[in-house]
């Protein structure tokens, strides 16, 4: 019984996680999300519901917005990832933080990563989102406290900041 | 905003100087959490720790024979595996301690912890507890309240006085049976409602280790820092001062933190192996590990005079408390008193039951009772309104609660009765805002933005298939009332440290007070609250909260209380500390006050009389509704949400917390079906239970705040945080009422539901109901 359960063999995988050249051993079966949680230390990707519905876990892939928990680390392997650590650059927050900040667009926080995450691939598509297209570009991302409201103010600030702000950084994973 | 370049804040820069009471400056937490930084319980490790694994029952009822740990212990990785003889005091719980830290012989729900599997890493953890071979001989199960109460029913707790029966509420005022029997007209309906999870985002977890001078800290997630210590200590046999509970980011909570889960698993394992331990739950071990809004059945009859005037109320209220007490004997309380809901009736008999079941556990939840009492109160009136050909708004403004009034338990209200005022706000926002509204006899002609016109009568399946399937729309409106702060002579207090540092002026200072903010925004208020009083910018102002040995006990973040007691202490111990001030050379003083609000007592267990509360928060809610007639489903497009708040001290906080409200409030109205069947949780995952989502959420949620000042309150403030929940279950029943004419009664409104009722509605006099003179009953479907 000990031998079916015994741990699968490692493998090596490499990736750029928000500019930097990180490298671990991983199990096949370990997602994409422990990695960066438990791996690398990355802890603002969180894990809510283990069924892809919640969307606390949402990073930047290869450029496109992934929930994490259903990726696989060695899928990730040779990728370039951003997490919201990699979000702000230089001492400075990324308009969409800004926005949250500015226009309370959160409470206890626990899905706020994964929010900004996605709205940051959202602006990326589409600088300047109606609210039906913001609603629907948060549909995989659950919020128990907000009612949503302020979070669609949030990315509306943070859209009119990005277009005022010729500096801000959209595309740090691009660098 | 001049502190904006380029839409980038540095980060340090202090905020600018919009910080006192009644202003919205931005959360000082929302950095660490936009930026990743903040660090919830499943975020922490320490150093050298073992991670643990909770072996739970997955069957409802059953007798343990016999706990094999040896093929969990053989497996490379795990270090030990803890079961009830290793617990020094198996009990705990909030309000009786009746239930074990692991399973005692038998296990009496699925989610209950049977052994606690502790290895070097998650994996082996995991991998252990599906080792751990425990035999059980499965008992019969007690399915529900009915069952439970039926002569011959096995007992869910063997050795309670009362069987199955966990508590019995009754509440008596004149003489409901005559007043009933000789109304103009009388109403009696039954109504359901099932369980709600709290789900919140962050799933239960925390770290536990031994401090080198012998004290166990727990650091995790909860509400009430202070009685978690109490619990916590007691299990393992220590004095409270052994044990410390620190509080990481709490990632929500709504009443579901209340009672404990991980935190007595995490110090067992960190006392008992003197290693510091980790423990994470997935999303099905929350979903089946913490207790639920209760699921009640509630039958009311109503009766009005001829002049429109509510005379008696008799209701009964059952509740499945599943096979723990957690907070069911007061919830059950609570929603009795509620069982009339705002208005003054002057006879009145009301009965409540909470009963042991083998279903999960119920306690807190954000309303605690309110919203399923009210659900039955604020559906009556709406049908006794209707019943007399009354106007909605006009039938409540006659019968609400004044000034002064009696409450059913015969004494007079706490002063500040905001019922009156919050109705004919919210109804004349939802007629500005939506274009909806009641002018006070009738519907405003031609206001409501619904294509039907009024009289027109609802076409039914049977006689008009093609007419039922365009989208109708319709307005409802409810009240709400609920108990701010603690209830029933429960002890009510909460203290605070005030420390001020300064050389000739008072330059900064500490509070300390043990008050968890949970995402609802009490830490800025508290300092909000601080620094008015000491004229200091907020960054001025630190606060100490989240530490049982660092902060003095304030009580719970529940039952919407701590900008009201909390606040209050602070208030005080500002003031106590200023007064110090002048009078000594120090560069330091400090001020402790002990806040206590106006005694409540117990209600007279025979006729329920007493003093239940010291203060209410009001609210009304105004709900617009797109019913599709062919689907069932129904779509909220606006709500106006009115409060009365005594003082707002951060109003963009109030405004999240109504949003927030209505959210939740519209899940558990339309979409949040938590299912059990024979003792087995059916949803799991939120695969299976549906959460709100931004799409499901109107655009337009218009938070209305009114400030009659609450005599008690920091700065007149109140409560206001559970009141969201309360009115708008009543008001989408009676907006799809107006929209296709059928009245729900069985809590969620789901599109099966919705296709039922118009299913077995009666032709087209499904909305031109003619009122009978005498009883007509109405027990819903």
């Amino acid at each position: 019984m000990a031998d079916t359960m015994a741990a699968p063999a490692k493998v090596a995988i490499t990736l750029t996680v928000n500019g930097e050249q990180r490298t671990g051993q991983v199990e096949p079966r370990t997602l994409l999300v422990h990695f960066l949680r438990e791996g690398l230390g990355l802890t603002g990707a969180h894990v809510g519901c283990d069924t892809s519905q919640c969307g606390s876990c949402v990073v930047e892939l290869n450029g496109a917005s992934v929930k994490s928990c259903t990726v696989l680390a060695v899928q990730a392997d040779g990728a370039e990832v951003l997490t919201i650590e990699g979000l702000g650059r230089d001492g400075a927050y990324h308009p969409i933080q800004e926005g949250f900040w500015e226009k309370h667009g959160l409470q206890c926080g626990y899905c706020t990563p994964g929010m900004i995450m996605s709205a940051y691939g959202l602006l990326k598509r589409n600088p300047d989102p109606s609210e039906d297209e913001i609603r629907h570009a948060l549909d995989g991302n659950l919020c128990r406290c907000t009612g949503y409201q302020n979070i669609v103010r949030s990315i509306q600030y943070a859209a009119q900041l990005m277009k005022d702000g010729p500096t801000a950084p959209v595309a740090t994973s691009a660098d | 905003m001049g502190m904006l370049t380029l839409g980038h804040r540095r980060a340090g820069m202090p905020p600018a100087p919009r910080d006192v009471v009644g202003t919205s400056p931005p959360r000082p937490d929302a950095l660490a959490k936009v930026t990743g930084a903040a660090r919830y319980p499943g975020d922490l490790s320490r150093p050298g720790q073992l991670h643990l694994w909770a072996v739970l029952a997955g069957r409802p009822h059953a007798r343990i024979l016999g706990v094999d740990a040896r093929p969990a212990l053989a497996h490379p990785g795990v270090v030990a595996v803890l079961t009830a003889a290793d617990v020094p005091r198996n009990r705990f719980g909030l309000i009786e301690d009746d239930q074990p830290v692991l399973a005692e012989g038998v296990v009496r729900w699925v989610g209950e912890r049977v052994a606690l599997v502790a290895a070097e890493t998650r994996e082996a953890a995991a991998t252990g507890a599906r080792l751990v071979e425990v035999t059980y001989e499965d008992l019969p199960v007690v399915a529900d309240p009915a069952t439970a109460l039926a002569p011959g029913t096995p007992l869910v707790q063997p050795g309670r006085p009362d069987g199955n029966l966990l508590t019995e509420v009754r509440i008596r005022r004149g003489d409901a049976a005559g007043a009933l029997a000789g109304a103009a007209t009388v109403l009696e309906a039954t109504f359901t409602t099932t369980w709600q999870e709290h789900a919140f985002l962050q799933p239960e977890a925390g770290v536990a280790w031994v401090e080198d001078d012998g004290r166990v800290v727990v650091e995790t997630a909860g509400q009430w820092a202070h009685d978690d210590r109490r619990e916590v200590a007691s299990t393992l046999g220590l004095p409270d001062e052994q044990v410390v509970i620190r509080y990481a980011a709490i990632g929500g909570a709504f009443g579901g933190r209340e009672d404990l889960t991980v935190q007595p698993l995490l110090a067992l394992a960190a006392w008992t192996l003197r290693r510091p331990v980790a423990l994470v739950w997935d999303r099905t071990e929350s979903m089946l590990g913490h207790p639920k809004r209760h699921p009640m059945s509630i039958r009311a009859r109503w009766g009005v005079d001829g002049d429109g005037r509510i005379r008696g109320v008799e209701a009964d209220l059952t509740a499945d408390a599943g096979a723990y007490a957690s907070t069911s004997q007061e919830v059950v309380k609570a929603a009795t008193l509620l069982l009339t809901g705002a208005y003054r009736v002057p006879n009145v008999a009301l009965h409540g039951r909470a009963v042991l079941t083998n279903n999960v556990p119920t306690g807190a939840f954000r309303g605690f009772g309110a919203p399923q009492a009210q659900f039955a109160a604020e559906s009556m009136v709406a049908r006794l309104a209707e019943a007399i050909g009354d106007d909605p708004v006009a039938f409540r403004q006659r019968n609400l609660y004044r000034e002064g009034d009696l409450e059913p338990t015969g004494r007079p209200l706490p002063a500040g009765v905001g019922a009156l005022a919050t109705l004919e706000a919210c109804a004349a926002e939802a007629r500005r805002r939506f274009g909806i509204g009641w002018d006070g006899l009738g519907r405003v002609p031609g206001a409501s933005s619904a294509p039907r016109q009024a009289g027109e009568a609802v076409p039914s399946a049977g006689t008009d298939g093609i007419a039922r399937k365009r989208p109708r729309r319709g307005v409802g409106i409810a009240c709400g009332i609920k108990n701010l702060g603690y209830s029933f002579g429960f002890p009510e207090r909460a203290t605070a440290t005030v420390e001020l540092y300064g050389r000739g002026e008072v330059e900064r200072a500490t509070v300390r007070i043990g008050a968890a903010d949970v995402g609802q925004g009490v830490h800025l208020a508290l300092r909000q609250i601080a620094a008015d009083g000491l004229r200091l910018p907020l960054a001025a102002v630190a606060l100490v909260a989240d530490d049982s040995a660092e902060a003095p006990d304030a009580g719970s973040a529940s039952a919407s209380r701590l900008t009201l007691v909390a606040g209050r202490a602070v208030h005080d111990a500002v003031a106590a500390a200023r007064a110090k001030w002048p009078e000594t050379d120090d560069e330091r003083v400090e001020a402790t006050v002990t806040y206590r609000p106006p005694a409540t007592t117990p209600l007279d267990p025979i006729t329920g009389e007493g003093t239940p509360n010291y203060c209410y928060g009001y609210a009304a809610q105004a709900v617009e509704v797109e019913v599709d007639p062919a689907t069932g489903v129904v779509r909220v497009l606006g709500v106006v949400s009115a409060h009365d708040v005594g003082r707002a001290i951060n109003p963009r906080a109030i405004e999240g917390q109504v949003e927030g409200g209505v959210a939740q409030a519209l899940g558990y109205a339309l979409l949040e079906d938590f299912r059990m069947a024979d003792g087995f949780v059916l949803t799991r995952t939120w695969d299976d239970y549906l959460l709100p989502t931004a799409l499901d959420v109107p655009d337009e949620i218009v938070p209305l705040v009114l400030e009659t000042a609450d005599p008690n309150g920091p700065f007149g403030a109140r409560g206001m945080a559970e009141l969201p929940l309360v009115p708008f279950l009543p008001a989408v029943a009676a907006a799809i009422h107006d929209a296709v004419g059928v009245w729900l009664t069985d809590q969620p409104f789901t599109p099966e539901r919705v296709q039922f009722a118009l299913d077995d509605s009666p032709g087209t006099s499904a909305r031109v109901r003619t009122p009978s003179p005498a009883t007509s009953s109405d027990d819903g479907s």
